[in-house]
């Protein structure tokens, strides 16, 4: 039987482990609920020791539970469809193979590399599932394919029609944003539709981006904020897919049409189009991370960017909406940099502006 | 008879859309749709397939009205039967090359 207090504990469950960033729970408390609780406790207490640990930085094992934690290395795989639209394909680079001749198997490779490189060096996690998980990716998926996803598992990439769009592996934001996808699958693994689909996007934006900069060596200011530059071929008027900095400006075109993005809340697009508009109103979220970083300054990654990291990882659920990433990314801000500090005043101010709260 | 369709959704998140009316495609035209409208058996088929939506996946509507009854159809790129494929397939190829 387990002891009132651990009960207590227990209760209110995700409550503790998302809205604290550093749980301190007793180790034994933990080690008990692993050997003693039921399913859920169980999980649960895995869960929140896997977390504890890594701040530790060690692993161990308890009774007779070990932690099936690969090392943090890199495992990128790269596979060509030949325009068919079976998956995997053909497996073309391994890692530590040398360059391929084909372009888009080295952009694959080098962009899921750059991603990796960020979750790990900056906020210390390991891979899309924290576990490790093998980077697998498929070019030249279909025929004149012109699209990039995320199916659960891997990467895949379209050659684009060649008329209007280019092979999405062209910009590093592209594969960025499609890995963020499987970050979000394993952490707050937001819904796919309306706000909270949108959400969905707008992190797969925001990390897409931070994957740029970062590889650019960028600071905010340097930044152009765009999302898929190079996607769109020379006949489109249009710089990019989307803009962060500017949302709704990124093309303007004969063929296409404008780039439908608002950046306020007030001009959010209520269809059910696009899974109820997660391509459009992500324009929203993208321009609040935006206002933030550029409050903050420096470099987007270190500060802005783990304030969001920290509220999709440990407070955000698959439910959640614009008004919960606000008070989520408000809260981050106040538990890593203080009660009223600049950044906590930028965070909320950005969220303000694009009339969220 | 007058065929409305559209993709939305996409990394891009650009729609692409195509009305065809069949009073203008050539006979071999209208006879090509016609077949793959009934390979997919599309008057009978749901008119929306309840799925998980699936990031940057495209979503497809379409419309067939004019006929004896007017039906639209709005499916998921992961859930579009097999069946119905070669019909969204001939669409967006149709849609690429009105552009
Ligand atoms: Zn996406």
């Amino acid at each position: 039987m387990l002891h009132q207090r651990l009960q207590e504990w227990i209760h209110p469950q995700k409550q503790i482990q998302r809205r604290c960033i550093c749980c301190i729970l007793p180790p034994q408390m933990l080690d008990n609920l692993i050997q003693y609780g039921d399913e859920k406790n169980r999980e649960w207490a895995l869960t929140t020791l896997r977390i504890s640990e890594r701040f530790r930085g060690k692993r161990r094992a308890v009774g007779n539970v070990s932690f099936a934690i690969s090392p943090g290395q890199k495992r990128r795989t790269i596979y060509d469809a030949k325009t068919s639209t079976s998956l995997p394909g053909v497996l073309v680079r391994g890692e530590g193979d040398p360059p391929s001749a084909d372009q888009a198997v080295n952009e694959a490779y080098d962009g899921a590399g750059a991603t990796y490189d960020l979750f790990r060096d900056v906020y210390e996690r390991n891979s899309v599932d924290d576990r490790g998980l093998r980077l697998d990716a498929t070019v030249h998926y279909g025929l004149r394919y012109e699209n990039a996803f995320w199916d659960g598992n891997q990467m895949i990439y379209g050659d684009g029609d060649g008329q209007l769009f280019n092979r999405f592996t062209l910009a590093i934001d592209v594969i960025a944003h499609e890995l963020a996808h499987g970050v979000n699958q394993h952490e707050a693994d937001l819904d796919y539709q309306n706000e909270p689909g949108a959400l969905n996007e707008s992190f797969a934006d925001v990390f897409g981006t931070l994957v740029k900069q970062r590889s650019l060596n960028q600071t905010v200011d340097q930044a152009d904020w765009l999302i898929g530059v190079g996607i769109l071929t020379s006949r489109v008027q249009g710089q990019a897919l989307r803009s962060l900095k500017a949302p709704g400006t990124a093309y303007d075109d004969r063929i296409l049409g404008k780039d439908p993005q608002p950046s306020h809340y007030a001009n959010r697009y209520q269809g059910t189009s696009d899974d109820g508009g997660v391509h459009i109103n992500s324009g929203i979220a993208n321009h609040a991370f935006y206002l933030a970083a550029m409050a903050i300054g420096g470099y987007a990654w270190e500060k802005a960017g783990r304030i969001w990291y920290f509220a999709l990882r440990d407070i955000l659920r698959s439910k959640s909406t614009f008004q919960d990433a606000a008070n989520a990314t408000i809260l981050i801000a106040e538990q890593l940099y203080g009660s009223h500090s600049d950044e906590q005043k930028a965070v909320r101010s950005a969220w303000q502006q694009v009339g969220v709260i | 008879m007058q065929v409305l369709f559209e993709r939305s959704g996409g990394f891009a998140g650009i729609p692409l859309t195509l009305t065809i009316d069949f009073a203008n495609l050539s006979p071999d035209e209208a006879t090509q749709l016609n077949r793959l409208i009934e390979q997919a058996d599309f008057f009978n088929l749901p008119a929306t397939t309840p799925s998980a939506a699936k990031p940057d996946r495209f979503q497809y509507r379409v419309t067939i009205e004019g006929g004896d009854r007017p039906h639209t159809v709005s499916v998921g790129e992961t859930a579009a039967p097999d069946t119905l494929k070669p019909l969204l397939n001939w669409l967006v190829e149709s849609a690429r090359k009105q552009k």
